[in-house]
């Protein structure tokens, strides 16, 4: 390579690097995790491995999407209603499909219309009423997780989710889980609807400078209230993936998501304040989040090291990261 | 604009009733009228009793919650740390040897202060947002009571129950008895840990704490250590999960490392409904004590009202939301006006 | 005698000179006046020797000691204490506890309340008598929390005292108890700096004067010899008058009235004020800081739903309610604040010039981003801003940059109507320059029409052909023709010649 073009080659990757920084360490991150679990304990890199780990990552990165659009709208936006969302739609939808495909459609239409209620609920109370999303989403789990009960009392729960579903969710092909080419589906998709429309930008601003998107001209509240219908439609959704992946819906299916789902946000390089937001790093996220989570169980150390381990390491990566030590 | 400085001293009851602080002592009257009713034997001592025992923890963990959401920030490691603080006391006791009981409380309250001390570090001196900080720590406190206590145990030593019950504890003279009839133990937790606010909020941290959660670039500006402050405020809410802890130890004698859990939210849903502003510096911590009532009192009268068990958890969610709605338009009742920097010459 | 030594102060901020050359001289027991226009630099140096911003260079004696302060703290303890615009008041405390915050006195651990609402209340009523210190905080009115920031600042028992522009928000009784006050100050010695707009407040109260303007001071006077002259010391402030090349006679370019307000009301910045702006035609908006400009801006723009106003456009109604709804017709808004309300700091050139197409219908759901980089290298072009990339952010870029992209973004739009919020604030020579060749050039092609409020006189003069003087949320005046020249702009903008005006309750 000449000179000229190397320079401008070397360029382009600082550039490169420098943009997607987070992305980036991310990224080393889990390289470094898998190469220490090969270290300590063998197989821990195997194929099998790598492969499980990315399906369960996978629910992770699909409940961190409905919080990515929700936190990159600014506003202290955070959605802590997804698991119960999701666990509603499960639980629901599993009589209605009742191990058939007939009625999958109806099943599925069910669960956008249970999920858009509930954002709809969401937006409403934070937009226009004004109350904080973290009390409002965790005070909506519960009443979902109280209807859910209703529902569910004195009867127990009946009915498996389609077979097309429990293809979709639990089986792979080639040993490749197939709810990962779900989500390699849904990422780029994702990606082009954030950075390439017109919806994206506008939620991107939002979240940045409200101000400015205000005398821009953009109803600022509208787009916050539409951010946590989509969230709540898109876990209303994944709540079908949880039933197929499951085989039965249970109360509790969906809750130990919700936390998990924030943190591979935050892990990806989201910014909690809004405005920014790369689904490549919430997925990534996702998938260091289970890595660690995995390599703490792999050693051994039961469940007391794994929430340890889990959370020194959070607590450090949040240090590095989000920390706001700006000078006075 | 003679902004009313003439009539400052008289009482303006508009004002008064506009304040979120008045609204939830109307709601307490009111849920404490709907309870005696449903509840025949309401007003006997027993059931009084029985109630307090049921009410103090939420109470104590909420106050300690409402310190932290003054200052500026919040908690959300709260259950996870009583469930660990239970493991913490039944791990260093040992039930044949009476003055571990002493060694247990001692470590117990150094390792709630060094909770408190390690979430402080994070918001106040690291920065960290206080919704994930503590979203991180709270996995350390579940990590570590785990370790303590993989299983649901542990010993206490007998006089610990005191902490629940004076007639438990065996050996307690019948007039200890009798006191313990009229003040139960949980009711004493809760009037220390009054005191211990009470004491507090006389001191410049207590006051502080309110200007850092109110403006903290006011409070920088003033001179005021706003991360020392926001430390403060976190160490003291766990000496309130301490004090929960010591009763539920009394009361079960046994460490678990996920009994917390549900107290996080409630916790928090309690302050917000007894006034306490999520943005800071702005409530009232005895207050929050009556947010704490009235979320009790409604679950009990959903039991009472025969509504199923299942609805209760709804009905819960749903009146969290109405009473943070009532207190925001109780807020905006109140005109604040925002003060504007004029352009600099 | 001096108790304070100021010399050959120099600050940059972003490449702009605040200040070049500041000399002050402070003696004991004396109140010295600060005069100047918005941004010779008056401010500047007194936050300097209050400890907010460190000098470049230059140097400060303070009782003949060398004084280099970090933080306003370090200041505190020396004991000179600023009084700003309320930046230090908690709204969520009572008056007594934000007059002793940071530091409460105590009996041991326990709070002295009962002492501090004493000294609270002695402060207050030798300034303002009447305040009741049990109030709440966010009930005052803005004149009288500036009270209890002076209040708070005499706390600390200062030796000198900075009072920058302390009456902007205070009516003439506050105003001369506040004065009363400081003359008992300095009787105990104390050394008081004192900086306002109102040129009466300042020959009534001060006993030595120092004038800035462009960043260095030009005179000063002591009024135990020299004599208090009007005139001349307006002269100092002014210095020279500069006559404009842009300025066009009115009748050739401007045509019909295209915007008419009527009674536009916003409690408590804007009152009741009304003006037409004909076709073509650059209005400028004048007076002295903070009298209600930027929020006028804001409201032509729809930034306030609660203002009432009877406006047409084109003989149209217009309604002010949403911006939504000006730029549908054309009426553009460059807000004041380009980090706060123009721009999105952290997102590219590109997304920042792009975006107020996103919101518009017919919009289509895809950004072509051909067809828009095409466009945003024409408005690189077009306004010379300087940027290594369409990917850089937004804030690499330099003040005057910065400015070129919030004012780029309207650039592929027609413009009916454009609201400059003080467009050349902190933005070097050069791209002033180009800003303004750009802005007239589409005046004189379409007959754009534009509201300028600029805090720099100088623009006023140069640009305007009528020019709207606020005082205190109202127009008090419309300068024409010869009366555009910045004499006439400061002495109406000072109300000289008229005392603040005593409301009725």
């Amino acid at each position: 390579m000449n000179p000229k073009a190397r320079s401008q080659a070397s360029k382009a990757l600082r550039s490169f690097t420098a943009r997607n920084s987070k992305l980036l360490i991310a990224f080393g991150l889990i390289l470094f995790l898998f190469v220490l679990g090969e270290v300590i304990v063998s197989h821990f890199l195997s194929f099998g491995q790598v492969l499980l780990t990315t399906k369960l990552a996978s629910f992770i990165a699909l409940f961190g999407l409905c919080q990515m659009i929700v936190i990159a709208g600014g506003g202290d936006g955070l959605d802590l209603s997804v698991g119960y969302n999701a666990t509603m739609t499960a639980v629901i939808t599993a009589s209605i499909m009742d191990g058939k495909n007939e009625s999958i459609w109806i099943a599925i239409a069910v669960a956008l219309a249970i999920g858009a209620l509930i954002g709809l609920t969401n937006g409403l109370l934070t937009s226009y009423v004004k109350l904080p999303p973290l009390v409002v989403t965790l005070a909506m789990s519960q009443i979902i997780q109280g209807a859910i009960n209703v529902y569910t009392a004195g009867r127990n729960i009946t009915g498996r989710p389609s077979p097309i579903l429990q293809t979709i969710a639990a089986k792979s092909v080639g040993g490749f889980p197939n709810i990962l080419f779900i989500l390699l589906v849904v990422a780029p998709a994702v990606m082009v609807i954030l950075y390439r429309t017109k919806w994206g930008a506008i939620l991107f601003g939002v979240g940045a400078n409200e101000t400015a998107a205000h005398l821009s001209g953009v109803n600022v509240k509208r787009v916050r209230c539409v951010s946590f219908v989509i969230s709540g439609t898109l876990a209303g959704l994944i709540g079908l993936l949880l039933i197929g992946n499951m085989g039965i819906a249970f109360k509790d299916m969906g809750s130990n998501y919700v936390m998990p789902s924030i943190a591979a946000a935050v892990v990806g390089g989201v910014s909690l304040a809004g405005g920014d937001g790369n689904y490549v790093g919430v997925i990534l996220g996702a998938i260091f989040l289970q890595t660690l989570t995995n390599l703490l169980v792999a050693l051994g150390w039961g469940d007391a090291g794994k929430w340890t381990g889990f959370g020194i390491v959070l607590f450090i990566l949040l240090i590095v990261y989000v920390s706001n030590r700006r000078k006075r | 604009m003679n902004s009313g400085r003439r009539d400052a001293g008289a009482p303006d009851l508009r004002r008064l009733f506009a304040r979120p602080e008045f609204s939830s002592l109307l709601i307490l009257v009111l849920m404490v009228a709907l309870t005696a009713i449903l509840q025949s034997n309401f007003f006997e001592t027993k059931s009084i009793n029985r109630n307090i025992n049921a009410f103090a923890p939420l109470v104590l963990m909420t106050m300690g919650q409402a310190v932290v959401i003054l200052a500026g920030g919040i908690d959300l490691s709260v259950g996870p740390a009583l469930s660990l603080l239970t493991c913490v006391l039944t791990f260093v006791m040992k039930r044949s040897d009476p003055s571990s009981g002493m060694a247990a409380l001692a470590i117990g309250l150094a390792v709630a202060l060094l909770l408190g001390l390690i979430n402080g570090i994070g918001i106040g001196y690291l920065r960290i947002p206080p919704v994930i900080a503590t979203f991180a720590t709270s996995f350390i406190w579940l990590g570590v009571a785990l370790f303590l206590r993989p299983t649901p145990g542990g010993e206490s030593v007998d006089w610990f129950s005191a902490f629940y019950n004076f007639g438990d504890v065996p050996g307690a003279s019948p007039a200890v008895k009798a006191i313990g009839t009229v003040l139960p133990p949980a009711l004493l937790l809760v009037l220390v840990g009054c005191a211990f606010w009470f004491a507090i909020s006389k001191t410049r941290t207590g006051r502080h704490i309110y200007a850092v959660g109110g403006n903290s670039d006011s409070a920088y500006n003033s001179g005021i250590d706003t991360a020392k402050v926001q430390t403060l405020a976190c160490m003291i809410n766990s000496v309130f999960i301490f004090l929960a802890a010591l009763f539920f130890v009394g009361q079960t004698g046994s460490g678990d490392a996920r009994m917390g859990d549900p107290f996080t939210l409630r916790a928090i849903a309690a302050a917000v409904v007894g006034g306490i502003a999520l943005s800071g510096g702005r409530g009232n911590v005895y207050f929050a004590l009556i947010g704490a009532l009235i979320l009790s009192l409604v679950n009990k009268i959903i039991f009472f009202a025969n509504i199923p068990y299942a609805y209760q958890t709804l009905v819960g969610g749903a009146i969290v939301i109405v009473a943070i709605a009532s207190s925001r338009a109780n807020t905006m009742y109140n005109k604040r006006i925002k003060t504007r920097e004029s352009i600099p010459g | 005698m001096s108790i304070l030594e100021v010399s050959r102060i120099a600050k940059n901020f972003g490449g702009v000179a605040a200040l070049s050359d500041g000399n002050l001289v402070c003696r004991e027991g004396r109140i010295t006046g600060l005069l100047g226009a918005n941004g010779s630099g008056k401010s500047t140096i007194s936050k300097i020797i209050a400890g907010v911003y460190r000098a470049d260079s230059g140097e400060i004696r303070y009782r003949n000691a060398i004084a280099r302060y970090r933080n306003p703290n370090e200041a505190k303890k020396d004991g000179i204490a600023m009084v700003y615009q309320n930046l230090s008041l908690v709204a969520d405390l009572k008056v007594w506890q934000n007059i002793v915050l940071g530091d409460e006195a105590k009996k041991g651990p326990i709070l002295d309340n009962r002492s501090a609402r004493r000294l609270a209340a002695g402060l207050v009523e030798r300034l303002l008598p009447g305040l009741d210190v049990e109030r709440m905080t966010y009930d005052l009115t803005p004149g009288e929390m500036q009270i209890v920031e002076i209040a708070k600042a005499l706390a600390a028992d200062p030796k000198l005292l900075i009072l920058d522009e302390p009456t902007s928000a205070l009516e003439k009784a506050e105003v001369l108890s506040l004065f009363a006050f400081m003359r008992s100050l300095t009787e105990k010695g104390v050394a008081i700096i004192f900086t306002s707009h109102r040129l009466w407040e300042v020959i009534e109260i001060c006993d030595d004067l120092t004038i800035f303007r462009n960043g260095r001071n030009v005179g000063s006077m002591d009024f135990d010899h020299d004599e208090k002259d009007t005139e001349k010391i307006v002269g100092y402030i002014t210095g020279e008058a500069q006559k404009g090349n842009y300025r066009k006679a009115c009748a050739e370019i401007c045509g019909e009235t295209l915007l008419s307000v009527k009674g536009l009301d916003y409690a408590p910045f804007l009152r009741d004020i009304s003006f037409d702006l004909r076709k073509g035609e650059i209005l400028g908006i004048g007076g002295l800081a903070g009298q209600g400009q930027r929020e006028l801006m804001l409201a032509l723009a729809g930034n306030y739903p609660g203002v009432s106003c009877e406006a047409a456009i084109d003989g149209r109604k217009l309604e002010l309610t949403k911006p939504a709804k000006l730029i549908r017709e054309n009426i553009l808004l460059v807000p004041g604040d380009r980090e706060l309300e123009g721009l999105f700091v952290k997102h590219s050139v590109f997304d920042n010039l792009v975006f107020p197409r996103m919101g518009l219908r017919g919009q289509s759901l895809f950004t072509p981003l051909d067809r828009y980089a095409k466009e945003c290298e024409q408005i690189i072009d077009v306004l010379a801003i300087k940027a290594s990339g369409l990917d850089v952010p937004v804030r690499t870029l330099s003040g005057g940059n910065q400015q070129k992209v919030v004012v780029g973004k309207w650039f592929p739009y027609k413009i009916n109507v454009l609201l400059l919020a003080d467009p050349a604030k902190g933005v070097d020579i050069g791209a002033k320059r180009d800003l303004y060749e750009y802005i007239v050039g589409r005046v004189r092609g379409e007959g754009m029409s534009v509201v300028l409020y600029a805090s720099d006189i100088e623009e006023l003069v140069e640009y305007c052909d009528r020019i709207l003087i606020m005082y205190e949320g109202r127009v008090v005046a419309a300068l024409e023709g010869d009366d555009i020249n910045e004499d006439k702009i400061i002495t109406t903008s000072m109300r000289v010649g008229q005392p603040a005006r005593e409301r009725a309750i």
